[in-house]
């Protein structure tokens, strides 16, 4: 399957914001809520992995809402591609 | 087909059907039904210790089986054991259903599939199965459809749900007219309570509700039966509607 590593999906996470003149930092401990990275951020770059990959991703809320930095982003969707 | 009203009354009902009454709410009907004398007939996927219990209890007023409400021929044959063991049915409480709890954009297809089918398709055609056989004897009922607050008002992560409780009480509405007044049919809408389908939800956004009720809890499914209970007992008028019970969270 084409899988998109780590480094990938920061860089369309890095799109999702700088669409909305945010800016991605460095740290992967940046909180989300101060970066102004919310749900529907999380499922536009969800869907732009599914773009890049051709499988769809779907999940449950549960796990979205324990996602607070930016590196529990990444580390979800680099978890759910494997699913 | 413009008729004369049909000014017979519908009695009490006597023997009820609860689907889904091994735990949550539905346990709490059975218990409650009991406890107010009535026949009861309940079926889940699988009979827990304390629908088990019930029937111990009262072995010649419960009959209990093991159906999934989306198996037709399943919950064909276990109307015809209830009409054997516990007499014709003349109540139904469409109570079995299933949550949700992700985005409609990230829900796979055959998951929405599968929610319409349990918590739409199934009970309509388990109420049509009822209602065929006591349209056959004659015989008068109630309806009660357990709904949701969901399906008046908007609740992220709960979309395909929602439509599923909708329609239930768009479907309330046009049998109560369609039966004519032989049959009463209600659905009673509740808010949020705690059971195993709301505990998805994570304690922040039950925080949420509660904050925003001004009874200042969850509603409990005790808080929930007695309504149930008018709705198949009492003599009233109520027909064709939803009665909201979320302690004005909604308001
Ligand atoms: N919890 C809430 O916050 C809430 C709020 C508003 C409305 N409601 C509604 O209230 C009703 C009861 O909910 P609850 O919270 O008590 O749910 P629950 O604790 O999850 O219980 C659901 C019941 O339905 C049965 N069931 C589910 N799928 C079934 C199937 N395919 N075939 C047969 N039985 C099935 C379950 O048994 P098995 O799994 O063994 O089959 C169980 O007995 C539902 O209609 C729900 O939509 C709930």
């Amino acid at each position: 399957m084409n899988e998109l590593s780590r480094a990938q999906i920061r860089d369309l996470m890095a799109q999702v914001l700088k669409n909305q003149d945010k800016e991605l930092p460095a740290d992967d401990a940046a909180q989300l809520r101060e970066i102004g990275f919310r749900s529907l951020d999380f499922s536009e770059l969800a869907l732009r992995v599914e773009d890049e990959t051709g499988e769809e991703l779907n999940f449950d809320a549960p796990g979205l809402r324990r996602i607070a930095t930016v590196g529990d982003v990444l580390d979800f969707l680099v978890e759910l591609q494997h699913q | 087909m413009s008729e004369p009203a049909d000014t017979q009354l519908v009695p009490p009902s006597s023997v009820v059907l609860v689907s889904g009454g091994s735990r949550g709410l539905g346990l709490a009907i059975v218990t409650d039904l009991l406890d107010a004398g009535v026949r009861v007939a309940a079926f889940a996927r699988t009979i827990t210790p304390e629908l088990e219990k019930l029937a111990a209890e009262h072995p010649d007023r419960v009959h209990v089986g093991s159906v999934d409400v989306t198996d037709l021929r399943a919950a064909q044959s276990f109307v015809r054991e209830v009409e054997q063991r516990l007499g014709p049915i003349d109540g139904i409480v469409n109570n079995a259903a299933m949550g949700q709890d992700s985005l409609h954009a990230h829900t796979a297809t055959e998951d929405i599939a599968r929610i319409i089918e349990t918590n739409l398709t199934a009970p309509l055609q388990l109420t049509r199965l009822v209602i065929r056989r006591m349209l056959a004897k004659g015989l008068r009922g109630r309806i009660v459809n357990i709904t949701s607050i969901c399906g008046q008002r908007g609740f992220p992560g709960l979309v395909a749900y929602s439509a599923t409780k909708g329609g239930m009480d768009a479907a309330t509405r046009s049998l109560a007219r369609e039966l004519g007044g032989r049959m009463l049919v209600n659905s009673v809408a509740p808010g949020f309570f705690a059971s195993e389908m709301s505990a998805v939800l994570g304690p922040t956004q039950l925080d949420q509700i509660v904050r925003r009720t001004p009874t200042g809890h969850l509603t409990e499914p005790v808080e929930v039966t007695p309504v149930v209970r008018m709705l198949l007992r009492e003599h009233t008028n109520i027909n064709g509607q939803v009665i909201v019970v979320d302690g004005a969270a909604s308001i």
